[in-house]
């Protein structure tokens, strides 16, 4: 797997994140696997619009899909979830230090104002 | 100083022992922020920041490597502004014009969004100041933001207690 398919994979998790009743679905599956018609009901949403939501969560990777014809049950696929939680976490140590220099520089200026006002 | 891990963005909190509207300049008055804002062995020879809602901003940062100085490109846009309380704005990797370029065009490690949203919230405790820095990597035209943060928060907490 290339950094550039990495990339689009990601892109497109983020795409089908970004709907809330897609959200809504993902948060159902949270609690367990479910059939298209159980994750319809709690939504005013026609079956064709609940599929074609899955559809795109599937394309992203989020949902998993049973193999029986009839009833296909949906998971939750948190692989996707994780690979976002490693690009939030390789922000935290570059803010760390850009915070740590914010607070030196404070301590300048602000012994620049006392020391301006002493003399 | 404490930390708090959600599963879509960072969230750092810090106390610092200054005034509110002194926090607030560190983040909107270019000169100040250029001070800080670069890494280590970096500079911010451009910082150049609208701080009006809509406003542009566009951000150089400088590096000396072996082979010379790296400059790295970043725009973004001001969304909300509230004088010594709460800032938001996004970023996205660009080019000196502030046209935006993909992270993949720019060489950057994977899972790396294309925009993404920083929200600063500041908290005056007479004489020190409360800070909390959400960087979101969330694609900024989607419709809100903190919506989307909070349900992928809760379901964050739903899949660790299933793993």
């Amino acid at each position: 797997m290339t950094a550039v398919l990495d990339e689009d994979r990601l892109s497109e998790t983020f795409a089908a994140l970004a709907n809330s009743t897609r959200r809504a679905i993902l948060a159902r599956l949270a609690e367990g696997g479910a059939s298209v018609n159980e994750l319809a009901s709690p939504f005013a949403l026609t079956l064709p619009a609940v599929s074609k939501h899955i559809k795109v969560l599937e394309r992203a990777g989020l949902v998993s899909r049973g193999q029986r014809a009839q009833y296909r049950p949906c998971t939750l696929d948190a692989t996707r979830l994780e690979e976002i939680s490693a690009w939030a976490e390789q922000y935290r140590p570059i803010w760390e230090d850009r915070f740590d220099r914010m607070d030196d520089y404070i301590r300048q200026l602000q012994q620049a104002t006392k020391d301006g006002t002493t003399q | 100083m404490t930390n708090t891990g959600t599963s879509d963005s960072v969230v750092i909190e810090r106390t610092f022992d200054a005034p509110v509207a002194l926090i607030w300049d560190m983040w909107t008055r270019s000169e100040h922020f250029a001070a800080w804002y670069g890494p280590n062995g970096a500079s911010i020879p451009v910082a150049k920041m609208d701080v009006t809602v809509g406003g542009s901003r566009l951000v150089c940062m400088e590096m000396q490597t072996p082979n010379g100085p790296m400059q790295m490109w970043f725009t973004g846009e001001y969304r909300e502004i509230v004088e010594n309380q709460r800032l938001v704005y996004t970023e996205s990797m660009a080019d000196e014009e502030g046209n935006v370029l993909s992270p993949a065009q720019m060489g950057m490690p994977e899972g790396h969004p294309e925009t993404t949203e920083i929200i600063v919230e500041l908290e005056d405790l007479g004489g020190r100041t409360r800070m909390v820095m959400t960087h979101v990597g969330v694609p900024a035209g989607s419709p809100g933001a903190a919506g989307w943060n909070m349900a992928l928060d809760k379901m964050g907490a739903l899949v660790d207690s299933l793993t």
